[in-house]
């Protein structure tokens, strides 16, 4: 039984290896890519690891576009969004399971069914309401539908926490002094931390790698994020793909280390109900 | 009329002050959702009113929005005469065929794989979350450079086995393949996470009766782990195929499109209309047709859902 025991083993850590592997491939090749001369990228046949590894690249990646401010930019979208998504959300989650009201489920049906609406078929009137109120270029221009994309999932991670918390605590509280409002932000939520915490991360991400909308409402180049910022360091014919590939590493970081920290908190909110595909 | 309170005064007096708590929270309650339903008007009701509207008028460059024409459903009748809307919604269509089952493929093969016993779990689980962080239009840019034609890692291992390297990008089908291998990469792993997490919750029990009865492990896999993975797969399948319809990062990141416009979504076509053309009237009768199909789409989700949410709690 022992062999058998190795053998499987063994085959468990090949498991680990392809998924893992299959994960982090793409971006370790852009991380080798990064670090690799002009002139070692000219080699032929190809080199894996990078010679002489140099962080010229990522000096020009900053000098070449303004990385920097597409970074800032994307920080602004995301961080505003989610802070509005999360209020928003727990403000209807609160409604929908705490309090008896009419047409409970007609409306958390509605709010679904209008929020899974394709923002893509919603370009063109999009971007000819964000010029007619003279948004274009402008934060709120991408925060606002942003809002909207990530509302529908974080209603329903919130709505689940809320609905285990017993009734008696916020009644607890009410007693005490607190109003219905109060106990919202003082019992329920405190309490649903996990779940607030599951909806923050799943907003940010969205906004964060939002592309179509950003690229349409938002074309001034200091108004960039970091998805559309960063195809923009092609040329007419030619691709700078040692540039490229440290503008991808310095965009990846900051998400990936967001998904590390968090990794529980975001798989539990993706098997919530799905998110994005 | 069958139930007659004891005492009508104390009923009354009880049914008054529950109307008046109702009342009250209803009032919260609507106040609570009024910043949701102002959210929703604003980026979805008001712009669905636009494009409608939009798409029954002439509105491009040389006719201003305030002097548009009425042209009726003459945008429609356009489109459905114009060859590039075809190939644009063909192309759509093959993308959802052919990456919407390779995704789940690929995607519960990683599942089952992620499902072994670790002993050290953050490795394969940032291995599936990574590429679903990820910006989409980032794993386009990634396969671009995969696939490039003399400095690609895939071409590459093709040479090193002793095959012609193919020119992926520029001859319209193999960059079709590389467009569908990008997006089935990108997807599969949001479908994994999905897939993974209803493993998880099927009961090891079952798998140890099995077991007892003598079933292999190609028939637990077929009488347990598929049918109880159903609800995940219904889940994991509408999602992605809602996505697959919208489709437009990936292609515009690797092709453009092209070359001409052999790889050109329905998406990349509305865009391109707007955007670039400035044809309002047109590309709002495009987008139209583009929310018929997801709203079929989206009223299928919603009915499965109805039924089989695998996992109402997130823990």
């Amino acid at each position: 039984m022992s062999g058998f025991d190795f053998n499987r083993r063994r085959w468990v850590w090949l498991a680990a290896l392809v998924v893992a592997g299959n994960g982090f491939f793409p971006a370790l090749w852009i991380l080798f890519t990064s670090l690799k001369t002009e002139g070692e990228l000219m080699r032929y046949p190809i080199t894996y690891l990078p010679a002489m590894p140099t962080l010229s690249n990522y000096v020009r990646a900053f000098t070449d576009q303004p990385l920097w401010l597409f970074a800032v930019n994307s920080l602004i979208v995301a961080t505003l969004s989610t802070v509005l998504t999360v209020v928003v959300s727990a403000f209807a989650a609160y409604a929908l399971t705490r309090l008896r009201l009419p047409y409970r489920n007609l409306i958390l049906q509605c709010l679904l069914a209008v929020a899974m609406f394709p923002l893509i078929a919603l370009l063109v009137p999009l971007f000819q309401t964000m010029r007619g109120f003279g948004l274009l270029n402008t934060y709120l221009a991408l925060i606002l539908p942003y809002t909207v994309l990530s509302l529908p999932v974080c209603t329903l991670v919130l709505a689940s926490f809320f609905q285990d918390i017993p009734m008696d605590l916020e009644n607890a509280a009410m007693i005490d002094g607190c109003t219905r409002l109060g106990a919202l932000f003082r019992v329920v939520v405190p309490l649903s931390a996990p779940g607030v915490f599951t909806a923050a991360i799943l907003s940010f991400v969205n906004a964060w790698d939002e592309f179509l909308l950003a690229l349409t409402l938002n074309s001034r180049l200091t108004m960039r994020t970091l998805p559309v910022g960063i195809t923009l360091y092609q040329g007419e014919f030619a691709f700078p793909w040692p540039i490229i590939s440290a503008a991808l590493i310095v965009a990846i970081v900051p998400i990936a280390i967001l998904i590390a920290v968090f990794q529980e908190r975001v798989v539990s909110g993706l098997t919530a109900g799905g998110v994005k595909g | 009329m069958t139930t007659v309170p004891a005492s009508p005064a104390a009923g009354g007096a009880i049914r008054h002050r529950l109307t008046r708590l109702d009342w009250s929270e209803r009032l919260l309650g609507f106040g609570l959702l009024a910043p949701a339903f102002v959210l929703l008007a604003t980026v979805i009701v008001y712009p669905v009113a636009v494009l409608l509207t939009t798409s029954l008028y002439r509105v491009d460059q040389g006719t201003p929005a305030g002097r548009a024409p009425f042209v009726g459903f003459e945008n429609y009748l356009d489109a459905f005469a114009d060859g590039r809307f075809w190939t644009s919604t063909l192309n759509t269509v093959i993308y959802t065929v052919v990456t919407v089952p390779g995704a789940l493929l690929v995607g519960l093969g990683l599942a089952l794989l992620a499902n072994l016993p670790f002993r050290i779990k953050w490795p394969v689980r940032l291995g599936l979350l990574l590429p679903w962080a990820l910006p989409v239009v980032f794993a386009g840019l990634i396969f671009r450079w995969f696939f490039e034609y003399r400095q690609g890692i895939v071409n590459d291992v093709i040479v090193r086995l002793g095959f012609e390297a193919p020119q992926w990008l520029s001859s319209p089908k193999l960059a079709f393949v590389a467009i569908c291998l990008a997006i089935i990469w990108k997807s599969s792993s949001f479908v994994a996470l999905v897939l993974l997490a209803g493993l998880q919750s099927i009961p090891r029990s079952l798998y140890e009766a099995a077991e007892v009865d003598g079933a292999t492990r190609w028939q637990q896999f077929i009488e347990i782990t598929l049918p109880m993975l159903r609800p995940a797969i219904v889940v994991a399948l509408i999602f992605r195929t809602i996505t697959a319809i919208q489709t437009f990062d990936i292609p515009y990141a690797m092709t453009g499109g092209g070359p001409g416009d052999s790889t050109e979504t329905l998406a990349m076509y509305i865009h391109k209309t707007t955007i670039d053309f400035l044809d309002f009237g047109y590309g709002s009768a495009l987008a139209t047709i583009m929310f018929i199909v997801s709203a079929v789409a989206t009223s299928f989700y919603l009915r499965h859902t109805q039924r089989d949410r695998p996992t109402r709690k997130p823990a």
